[in-house]
């Protein structure tokens, strides 16, 4: 073996070993994710910003709001009982609409155009944040 | 020998700006953000094994110049920028390791790190450090779909290998 495969060898070798260990990472984190009973908090972030928390279970009905853009853009954000969603936006890909709604804390549902993050936190109270409605 | 090489770089460009302008109009494969098949990188993968690390740099800055003129997005631009740079810099230090002959690493190398780039752009922007638990996700993606330009970019190169000015 000369000294150019050897080198490719290698660098396969750790492009596997790190994927491995992505897939390995992946798939314990979903089996821990995956706790039906549990209450989430969504967390709306804009610009770094906690716009707003919402306890999920304490959701009766549905409701939607909208969460306007630095740059005018807009997205419509869908609240349930145990879940969340961007339901309409005017970003480019929209693939925030895309993602769907989420019920978990495995994936946070992101704009990037809008530099909106909607993240669920396990517990039905995340201490840090304000109730409020902060706009 | 100038003359030939500006022509082709020029037409290289061009190919680029073509296959970027038709993926935009593919819908995304999956439904998240900064996981797309980034076929345009082929061509600068080409031009790296064809010619050398000037050459393709110049060629990916015309084709994003071009692009951002023709279909300006300033926020994904942003974005784009910070993990070409950082892909552009890895494919091109892992071109010369393994003295261009092996393009499905070298793109797979890329594709990792456009997507590293990526992700700490969104990272900067947003603020949330909840994004970071997409990088598992990003990684697996980028190494998948730099595969696939890595494999397209051997099946070109089979046939253009002749191209290759005499040094």
């Amino acid at each position: 073996m000369n000294t150019l495969s050897k080198r490719a060898c290698l660098l396969a070798c750790g492009i596997a070993v790190l994927l491995a260990g992505c897939a390995l990472y992946l798939f314990f984190q979903k089996r821990a994710a995956h706790s039906p009973e549990a209450a989430y908090t969504a967390c709306i972030y804009q610009d770094g910003q906690i716009l707003r928390s919402i306890s999920l279970d304490q959701v009766s009905e549905t409701y939607r709001f909208t969460v306007e853009a630095a740059d005018g853009g807009y997205n419509i954000v869908e609240v349930s009982p145990g879940a969340i969603a961007i339901v309409e936006a005017d970003c480019p890909d929209r693939l925030c609409v895309l993602q769907g709604r989420i019920t978990d804390s495995l994936l946070p549902i992101t704009c990037l155009p809008h530099r909106l993050v909607i993240e669920l936190k396990p517990g039905d109270h995340v201490s840090d944040a304000p109730d409020a409605v902060a706009y | 020998m100038r003359t030939r090489k500006l022509t082709s770089l020029a037409l290289f460009a061009t190919l680029a700006l073509a296959i970027y302008s038709a993926e935009s109009l593919l819908p995304p494969i999956v439904p998240i953000p900064g996981i797309k098949l980034g076929l345009a990188n082929i061509i600068t993968l080409l031009v790296l094994h064809l010619y050398d690390v000037k050459s393709a740099a110049t060629v990916l800055l015309a084709r994003v110049l071009l692009s951002a003129l023709l279909f300006g997005q300033a926020m994904s631009l942003l974005y784009s920028l910070c993990g070409g740079l950082l892909c552009f810099i890895a494919m091109a230090l892992c071109c010369r390791l393994l003295h261009r002959h092996y393009p499905e690493l070298t793109s797979i190398v890329g594709g990792i790190f456009h997507n590293i780039g990526q992700l700490l752009a969104a990272l900067l922007l947003t603020a949330v450090p909840g994004v970071l638990v997409y990088l598992p996700y990003l990684l697996l993606g980028g190494a998948v779909t730099g595969l696939f330009t890595g494999l397209c970019a051997r099946f070109a190169l089979r046939r253009l290998r002749w191209h290759r000015p005499p040094s």
